[in-house]
């Protein structure tokens, strides 16, 4: 309630405000009331994805911030999300009907069979990745290693450095890219790690003086592709292997979690070779783990990825997921689960619009405002974001 | 004239000379000047107004009143306009109007070359047709009493020859178009098994309609119309037996050449009893075991053979959710 204007010419002035005014002019006390009037209809205080359950639906929730730290801080929230995010100082998403649903299979499968694989999929601004988030922190706080690729597009598409690789003969290497992803990884699942104390199964020698011998921490394992990004690709390689092991023996379990993954299967890339040649995602060593570890020859672990019409330049028309992983992308995954993700339904679409009120994001809005805002949009989370901006 | 004589007398010793000088310069312009009068040419500065010319009279012709503004209402149209003709504005009792105007309404059907231009079925009147119908009875046979209907009669008479006549008044009765033969035949009238039918499918390409099942061979290269027609008999007939051939190059299909995806023979099948069986590789890819199997398998064929809809993927949903033996207890 005090302001501290110390202007000494408006002091008498700024007096007079104050006894007369002032239950007007203030927010703070306003905001505190709202909060605690309408918490129950549209937050939900179970910051914990384990037990997120179909009473939460349509309900937001917050991801602790040293959690939000750990897990997205090289990436992992949409750009847009995360400005919105750095707007409101907290990052509450939703728990909607897809996410609940993947997380109840989860719960129920039967971890001595094969991976499951489910494939999210829908129109272009449904909230994929944002599910997606929602799957990373439940394998967070369910103490799964996390193999998080934040957007495979990126690699194909905007990537550092390209170099003909050492390791695996006939592929091209993203070293930079390597490189960061193992920082990614390493942020994600440190602690993890380090509690668990994973060892490395056999010797890998990277050259005559350089080799990571068997009974060497997969810590380490990490920290000398990063401090040597010329063997990152072929450290991530091994790292992919060693985790496959590892959860097949039973030692941990790994979450792969993969945003876009049809830009694997795309058969277009900004990659060239030395003789100005495309190559083809299968051809480039960054990737090819991957593959691996989407194959469904491993137990202990779940596979979670989306498939997206951005992330491939050549399949655009459809969102349905055999379409855009096309013959070969479908034929490796499957069987897998596919999960629609579809627009808010009316109970989130007021919550949004609830909680988009308390962020003091949006102000004034009529019924009839939040109709026209409904229809304008359809509904669709992205479209909403984009048009609240402005209200 | 005397006093001027005596004058002249009287000058004339200091005149003279001027005199002569005066009929030598007369005598030299009425040598030039020799046909005009003897007046001063006159300088026309302004040119005088041209005379209007009359108006042409119009000369006034009777003519009667058009023959539509005195034609009883029930008269017989069908002989007033018995054959295919231009447009009359005179023989038509209609009030009809065609063309543009920039402003007012459309022109009249007076002199009116739009209406000329277009043809007309004035002559295709329902009573004239009938009357056409009646006439042309006398000629016709009786119509089958088996065929009583369109199935009966497209399994007795498989095949439809299309062809067009035209007719129009022009000094050739020969119309280029009228020679082109169009043969349509019911796939499913043909005899065929699964390989000839594929082939024929293969050889016909667009001539097959899926949806119809219908294909059409059109023959147009021949001049005459009866050339067309045997023509295209020799086509149908080239293909049916073609598509039975069975060549030695066809023992190469392979799996992108199939015209349908099949389970069986599909990486689909394989992952499916690798994933069964794992961590054991698997020593036969026999299905019939695994639980769910069946209904996965349907669905994933039909996913692929009748192409990806919502409904589709959410059947191979449930299905492969069958398989995993997953269940959704959540929904809303």
């Amino acid at each position: 309630m005090e302001r501290t204007v110390g202007q000494p010419v408006n002091d008498s002035f700024l007096r007079r405000i104050r006894k007369t005014h002032s239950r007007k002019f203030s927010t703070v006390v306003e905001v505190k009331d709202e909060q605690a009037s309408q918490v129950c209809s549209f937050r939900t205080a179970e910051n914990n994805p384990i037990n997120h359950n179909t009473d939460h639906i349509a309900r937001l929730y917050t991801v602790p911030i040293d959690i939000q730290r750990q897990i997205f801080q090289n990436g992992g929230l949409p750009g847009k999300f995360m400005k919105q995010v750095t707007t409101f100082q907290e990052c509450s998403i939703m728990v909607r009907q897809p996410a609940i649903e993947i997380i109840s299979y989860l719960n129920q499968v039967d971890y001595t069979r094969p991976v499951n694989k489910y494939v999210l999929y829908g129109k272009f601004g449904v909230g994929k990745s944002l599910t997606l988030c929602h799957i990373l922190h439940y394998a967070f706080a369910q103490k799964y290693v996390l193999v998080h690729i934040y957007w495979a597009a990126h690699w194909f598409k905007d990537m550092k450095e390209v170099a003909t690789s050492v390791l695996s003969p006939g592929c091209m290497d993203l070293p930079i890219d390597a490189g960061l992803w193992l920082k990614h990884f390493k942020f994600q699942n440190s602690k993890l790690l380090s509690e668990l104390d994973l060892k490395v199964s056999k010797d890998y020698v990277w050259n005559q003086r350089e080799m990571t011998s068997q009974g060497t921490s997969i810590l380490e394992l990490v920290e000398f592709g990063m401090n040597r990004i010329k063997y990152a690709c072929g450290v991530i390689d091994a790292l992919i292997k060693e985790l496959k092991l590892a959860s097949i023996a039973g030692k941990c379990k790994t979450m792969v979690v993969i945003d876009g993954f049809n830009a694997f299967t795309s058969s277009h890339t900004r990659i060239r070779n030395d003789n100005k040649v495309m190559v083809l995602p299968k051809q480039v060593s960054l990737a090819i783990p991957f593959f691996d570890i989407t194959k469904n020859d491993w137990c202990n672990g779940a596979i979670v990825v989306t498939v997206d019409q951005t992330a491939n330049k050549d399949r655009r028309e459809s969102h349905l997921p055999r379409y855009l992983l096309g013959k070969e992308g479908f034929e490796h995954l499957d069987p897998f689960i596919p999960v629609l993700i579809e627009d808010y339904n009316i109970a989130e679409f007021d919550s949004m619009i609830e909680y988009y009120k308390d962020r003091k994001w949006i102000r004034n809005i009529t019924s009839s405002g939040q109709r026209e805002l409904e229809l304008i949009t359809n509904r669709n989370p992205f479209v909403l974001m984009d048009q609240c901006k402005f209200l | 004239m005397l006093s001027f004589r005596l004058r002249f007398k009287a000058s004339l010793p200091q005149n003279l000379s001027k005199i002569l000088k005066l009929f030598a310069t007369r005598s030299n312009i009425l040598e030039t000047n020799s046909n005009e009068s003897e007046q001063f040419r006159v300088l026309d500065l302004y040119p005088q107004t041209k005379v209007m010319q009359e108006k042409r009279k119009t000369r006034k012709t009777s003519i009667p009143p058009s023959r539509a503004t005195n034609m009883p209402t029930d008269q017989d149209w069908p002989s007033v306009w018995p054959g295919a003709r231009t447009f009359h504005p005179a023989s038509v009792p209609l009030p009809l109007r065609q063309g543009y105007q920039e402003k007012g309404a459309s022109p009249n059907k007076y002199a009116n070359a739009e209406l000329m231009k277009i043809p007309n079925f004035l002559h295709l009147t329902p009573p004239a047709i009938q009357r056409h119908c009646e006439a042309l009875k006398q000629f016709c046979t009786k119509w089958p009493t088996v065929l009583e209907n369109e199935e009966i009669c497209s399994k007795h008479f498989p095949i439809e020859i299309i062809s067009s006549d035209y007719c129009y008044s022009s000094p050739t009765i020969r119309d280029p178009l009228a020679r082109i033969v169009n043969l349509q035949v019911k796939l499913s009238s043909l005899y065929l098994d699964t390989h000839a039918k594929d082939k024929l499918l293969r050889l016909l390409g667009n001539k097959y309609n899926p949806e119809t099942d219908i294909i059409t061979i059109t023959a147009d290269r021949c001049p005459l119309r009866k050339q067309n027609l045997e023509y295209a008999w020799y086509l149908l007939m080239a293909v049916y037996h073609e598509s039975w051939r069975v060549e030695s190059w066809e023992a190469e299909k392979s799996i992108a050449d199939m015209e349908y995806f099949d389970w069986d023979t599909s990486q689909s099948r394989t992952s499916l009893v690798t994933l069964y069986t794992w961590p054991i590789p698997p020593t036969d890819y026999d299905y019939e075991i695994i639980p769910h199997a069946t209904e996965y398998k349907i669905a994933v064929s039909d996913l692929i053979n009748n192409g990806e809809d919502q409904y589709s993927v959410n059947k191979y949903k449930e299905a492969v959710k069958n398989l995993l033996n997953l269940k959704c207890d959540n929904k809303e």
